[in-house]
Formats: structure tokens, C-alpha cells, sequence
């Protein structure tokens, strides 16, 4: 049976790609007719309204109807570019408009049904009657003044949750930037096996990061862990650390944010490192040479010459990883989501997803999703201005 | 000792510093994903020992033969794989033609659509997720591979596009021109001469989609509820999270799924970085 039903999945799975394809392949044929080998005709024919009906089928509409809406939408799409788009813009707009409704279906539609679902209260009690008729109570800004006077989770209130995310990505920035800076430096120089260094140090990158931290988070374990073992064994060999203080730790229950941080910080450094390093070998080996003359000294090279040169592709990798790291929830989510895990290490969007999924409060989640956003919108435009100006200053 | 010797004696010094820093570096990289082979290997009995060696005594392969009977492990890597090849086939193939007509023409509405793809970076991911999910439930696609294809389809898209955007931007116009020329249309240029040029920008835009999707958690965590449907992300999670217990099979299944993905990693590091860097600098 099992045997049976992998095939039927292999099928169903390659008429998928099959249905794709002829779709696209017809979607570009029936408007543009660039094509000269007539059997494209039937494809297009057959891919492009089957898929669309079969979309629309799934999307809950009976059969007729479907037929009816996928006719009106493409009366209207005709009737858009044939009188509205004339000319010589029809031919980019049709190439965008397959990515474009994309995105707007899968990327708009839900900000702006985020937006909605804010306003309003949908939460566990109330989910079930919105999922059969649609109705769901207008709470005006209930949810939005809820966030910042209840807690997301059981406990931590939203300005502890904030002030932990700045710090979260502040250090995490900081010690990616400082790390990958250094490797990159050490890299830089003229050794020997330089590839085979380089390949070993992104290898916290290119693993599969859920592995990583999952791995990572087995290895801060407090007996089976080997930080604590290597803590152990250091103690055995020089006893006198004890009396500084140096003793295994409860990594996870005590001291949970840490953790977090020098995973994360582990995970990041590469990326920095091989984006710094790129950098790096694209400053010509003549301004240190002129240098080098002048009788400047290591720190001076570093200062005068490598950090200005290097500025235009750090600001980017720097802007970038504080993006991600402000929203990463992978680390900090697989580390603490689990069954009883703490909420001690919760940054704001991970405490986001909690709300909405262990907690299961829909509208809270979403007021509390916007104000993130906006906040987070208000860092990037200041910053990004910030950038601006310091750029016409040069 | 001369002067020239004395210098030598100090750069020979400096590289030997250098080396140590290097490989001290290289040693906290490598050694998590080594500590995870070992454990791997160890024997049922002897999992929660402290033993640091990298082969540890009685080493055998009972966690991969476990993992392969007694869990859904090949399941999981299959539903992985369907998911993400057909993301990553419908996310590049959006993103080809958009691509050009970003690359190619000039049409009002143009740097708004790119501002559009870059904010859309923006946003947290975290915060599409609801919405997504309560999208996918209302459509009565929960615990499927449609719905979370539907889910991952567009995550990547922007920046698809903006790579091979990039790609196209460095192709000469005068090949199409000829084409043109020759009597076919912009778009039988595009099909006939652009996308067979761009194979090597087209297979990193795939390569990105299929990692992105193959190693997603949080949005299969939400969609998929029953453990047949798992993909391996989720797995996994389960045999390392409930049961301190499977340890090993953790181990086991984290290296079957962690070799192929660095093969393939190390081995287009070199196009997938010049790809992230034509995106940035192209600005």
C-alpha cells in the first residue's frame, strides 16, 4: 500500500510541475503568440484555465461559479490591456503580472489582512465561528492597547521584550562585525591553505541552521553537553580556576539568552567573514605599498586605509544582518519553544510568534505584528537617512 | 645573527601565529558538526557518557539502522522534497520573466516595483505567518503539501529577481537585437536566447529557493500537524525535543541530512556569494 501511494504522489506531484509549466509556457503563448509549432496552442489552452479553475476550486468556489469569476477576472485583464495599458508597455506588464499577483496574493493580501484582523478580535473562542461564517466583533484599538499593557506571554511585558531585542541585536551585530573582521584579516594574508581554511570556517553557515542549533542547543546541555564536560575537564586539569568562579552552568534554565546570543553569534560570524573578505581583496595592494613608504604603522594601515575602503560593503552586510538578526526567531524559537521552555530569552518577533501560536491570540498577535513593524520601519527609515547623509557628506 | 635573519625569524613567527589563530578558529566551527558524528555512532548504552573522542568505543551504526525502521526519517525527507522542488520550480520561473522585464524595458511603474521588492525585505518574516496560516486554513489546506507550497511559493521572489536581474543586466542587448532582426518577438528573444544564457544565474535562483524552503521550521511547524505529513525540520525537532532518549537518532538523522546539503553548499559558495554581492552592489 505505502508502495502504492508514493507512486500516486510521484504522479500527482509531476502533473503538478507538468500543470506549472504548461501554464506558464501558455500564459506567455496566449498573449504574445511567439511561439510557431502549433501544439503549444492546446497547451496553452488546456494548462492555463485548468490550473486557474482548479485554484479557484480549491479556494472553497463551486465549479460554475469558479468558471464564472475566472471569465469575469480575465474580461477584465483583456480589458485592462487593451484599452488601459496601450502599446509598448503591454509587453512588461504581462511579463510581471504571474510574479506580481504572486506576491500581492501571497505578500499584500496578508499585510493588509493583518491590518483587519488587528481592528478586530479573533482568538481561540472565536476562531471556529469565523471559520464558518465570517463574522469576527470589531474591537476598534482594544488590541493595540492591550499590547503594551499585558504581556505577549505569560509574563515579560513588551518594554522588557523590547529593550531585550535592542540588546539581542546590538551584541549579536557587534560580535558577528568584530569576529568576521578579525577571520577575515587573518585570512587576508598570504598563508598557506587559505581555501581549505576558508571552506572549514563557513561550515556554521552552510549547515542546515535548524541542525546547527538544534545541535548546539544538545551541546549547552548541562550534563551531556560538551561545554559543560570541556568546563569539567579544564577544572581537573588547573584547579585554581574553581576559586575564580569558572563551574558548569545551567546553560539553558539559567541562563537562557546567552545561550542564545553565542549560538547565534556562532552561526553569524561566517557570512560577515566572507563578505568582509571580499571586500578585503579588492583594496589595491598599492595604497598599502604607499603606506608602507610613508612609515605607517599596522594600526594606522588599518584605520586610514582598510576601514574606509572596506565601508561600502560592510554598511550593507551590516544593515542586512541587523534585519535578520532583529527578526530572527529561528535561533531563539528552536532553542526555547518547546513544551515549559522559558520565555526568559524571548526577543519581540519571537515572542510574537509564541502569542499567536502557543498562546493561540490571533488579534493580539496581529496588533502586536504591526506595532514590530512600524517600529522596525522607523529604525531602517532613520538609519537608511542617517546612511544618506553621511554619504553626501564624503 | 644578521639583521635579515632577525626579520625572517619575526615573519616566520607571525605566520606561525597566524596559523594557530586560524585553525583555533576553524576548530570551534568544525567541532559541533564533528561532536554530532560522534555521537551518531555511539551505541545505545552509551549516549550520555562524556567521553570526548571522536570515534568513541564500540562505535556502530544502530542509530541510522533505528532511524531508518522505526521513524518516518525517509518520509520526512520525501515530503521535504516534494514541497521544495515544486516552490522552488514555481518561484524561479515567476521570477525569470519578471526579472526582464525589469532588465529590459522601461515602463512607468518601474522603480516603484523595485522599491516594492526590496522593502518587502522588510517585513518580518514572523509576521506573515499568521495570516498565511489562517489563509491556509480558511482554503481547507492545513497539514498539505499544497498549502504549504502556497506558503513558501513567493518567499524567495524578491530576491530571485533581483539576481537575475542582475544576470540579465550583463548579457549584451545586441544578442536580442539580432534575434529581433531575424524576425522573432521581445519575448521569443527572451525564451530563446536570454534563458538559455542564464542558466548559471537561473540554477543559483533555484539553488536559493530549494535551501530557503528546505530548511524552513516555523511556518511547517504551524501547517503540518500529523507526522506523516512532517517534513525533516519538523522531524527532527520532534526526535531531539520529547525524548532525551533518541539522541543518537537525532545525531544519526541530522548528519543524512546535513552532508548532502554541505556538498552542495561548498561546492556554488563561490556563485551563490558573487550572486548575493551583484544584488547588494547593483543597488
Amino acid at each position: 500500500m505505502e508502495i502504492l501511494r508514493s507512486i500516486y504522489e510521484v504522479a500527482w506531484f509531476i502533473l503538478l510541475i507538468a500543470a506549472g509549466v504548461a501554464a506558464l509556457v501558455g500564459y506567455l503563448y496566449t498573449h504574445f503568440r511567439y511561439y510557431d509549432r502549433g501544439w503549444f496552442a492546446g497547451v496553452a489552452l488546456a494548462g492555463y484555465p485548468v490550473l486557474a479553475l482548479a485554484g479557484l476550486r480549491a479556494a472553497g468556489l463551486q465549479l460554475p461559479s469558479a468558471a464564472a469569476w475566472l471569465f469575469f477576472a480575465s474580461a477584465l485583464i483583456y480589458v485592462f490591456f487593451r484599452y488601459a495599458v496601450k502599446g509598448r508597455h503591454t509587453v512588461p506588464y504581462l511579463l510581471l503580472a504571474p510574479a506580481f499577483v504572486g506576491l500581492a496574493l501571497l505578500l499584500v493580501y496578508p499585510f493588509v489582512f493583518e491590518v483587519y484582523l488587528s481592528f478586530h478580535d479573533l482568538k481561540l473562542t472565536t476562531i471556529m465561528g469565523w471559520k464558518n461564517t465570517g463574522y469576527l466583533p470589531f474591537v476598534g484599538l482594544e488590541q493595540y492597547v492591550k499590547v503594551f499593557t499585558t504581556s505577549p506571554l505569560s509574563e515579560v511585558s513588551f518594554w522588557a521584550l523590547l529593550g531585550r531585542t535592542l540588546l539581542w541585536t546590538f551584541s549579536n551585530v557587534f560580535f558577528h562585525v568584530v569576529g568576521g573582521f578579525a577571520l577575515a584579516l587573518l585570512l587576508n594574508n598570504a598563508i598557506r591553505f587559505k581555501g581549505a581554511y576558508r571552506t572549514l570556517l563557513v561550515i556554521p553557515w552552510a549547515m542546515p541552521q535548524v541542525v546547527a542549533v538544534l545541535a548546539m542547543r544538545g551541546e549547552f546541555h548541562s550534563q551531556n553537553g560538551f561545554v559543560n564536560i570541556f568546563i569539567n575537564k579544564l577544572l581537573a586539569v588547573f584547579p585554581f580556576l574553581a576559586s575564580l568562579g569558572v563551574a558548569p552552568v545551567q546553560w539553558l534554565s539559567d541562563y537562557p539568552l546567552l545561550t542564545c546570543t553565542i549560538i547565534n553569534v556562532w552561526l553569524g560570524i561566517p557570512f560577515m567573514m566572507v563578505v568582509i573578505l571580499g571586500g578585503l581583496q579588492s583594496i589595491s595592494s598599492s595604497y598599502y605599498d604607499a603606506a608602507d613608504i610613508d612609515g605607517a604603522s599596522y594600526l594606522q594601515k588599518l584605520r586610514f586605509i582598510t576601514l574606509p575602503l572596506i565601508k561600502p560593503v560592510l554598511m550593507p552586510a551590516v544593515t542586512l544582518g541587523t534585519v535578520w538578526t532583529f527578526n530572527n526567531i529561528n535561533v531563539i524559537y528552536l532553542v526555547t519553544g518547546q513544551s515549559g521552555g522559558t520565555e526568559q530569552a524571548d526577543i519581540l518577533v519571537s515572542a510574537l510568534y509564541k502569542a499567536a501560536f502557543t498562546y493561540n491570540r490571533y488579534s493580539y498577535s496581529a496588533a502586536f505584528a504591526i506595532v514590530v513593524f512600524a517600529l522596525l520601519f522607523f529604525i531602517s527609515v532613520t538609519y537608511l537617512h542617517g546612511f544618506d547623509a553621511a554619504k553626501e557628506e564624503r | 645573527m644578521t639583521e635579515k635573519e632577525a626579520i625572517l625569524r619575526k615573519k616566520q613567527l607571525r605566520y606561525l601565529l597566524i596559523h594557530a589563530a586560524v585553525i583555533a578558529a576553524a576548530v570551534v566551527c568544525v567541532y559541533p558538526l564533528l561532536r554530532i558524528f560522534s555521537v551518531s555512532l555511539r551505541p545505545g548504552d552509551k549516549l550520555f557518557s562524556t567521553d570526548l573522542s571522536l570515534i568513541p568505543d564500540g562505535a556502530t551504526l544502530s542509530a541510522y539502522a533505528s532511524l531508518l525502521k522505526d521513524t518516518m526519517f525517509l518520509r520526512w525527507l520525501w515530503n521535504s522534497l516534494l514541497i521544495t522542488l515544486a516552490t522552488s520550480f514555481i518561484g524561479v520561473s515567476l521570477a525569470s520573466t519578471a526579472a526582464y522585464a525589469f532588465s529590459r524595458f522601461r515602463f512607468p511603474g518601474k522603480k516603484a516595483g523595485l522599491i516594492l521588492l526590496l522593502s518587502s525585505q522588510m517585513i518580518p518574516a514572523g509576521m506573515l505567518i499568521l495570516p498565511l496560516f489562517l489563509m491556509i486554513m480558511k482554503l481547507k489546506l492545513m497539514n498539505t503539501y499544497l498549502g504549504m507550497i502556497i506558503a513558501y511559493s513567493v518567499s524567495s521572489l524578491p530576491f530571485s529577481i533581483w539576481i537575475l536581474k542582475g544576470y540579465y543586466d550583463t548579457i549584451p542587448r545586441s544578442l536580442e537585437e539580432a534575434a529581433l532582426v531575424d524576425g522573432t518577438s521581445q519575448v521569443g528573444a527572451f525564451w530563446r536566447i536570454i534563458l538559455p544564457l542564464s542558466t548559471p544565474a537561473l540554477s543559483i535562483a533555484f539553488l536559493f529557493n530549494f535551501t530557503t524552503a528546505w530548511n524552513e521550521y516555523l511556518v511547517a511547524r504551524v501547517v503540518l500537524f500529523s507526522s506523516s505529513q512532517y517534513t525533516w525540520t519538523l522531524g527532527l525537532f520532534e526526535l531531539q525535543g520529547q525524548y532525551i532518549t533518541q539522541w543518537g537518532m537525532f545525531a544519526a538523522g541530522s548528519m543524512l541530512v546535513t552532508i548532502p546539503v554541505l556538498a552542495v553548499f561548498l561546492y556554488s559558495s563561490k556563485w551563490l556569494i558573487s550572486g548575493l554581492t551583484l544584488g547588494s552592489v547593483k543597488g
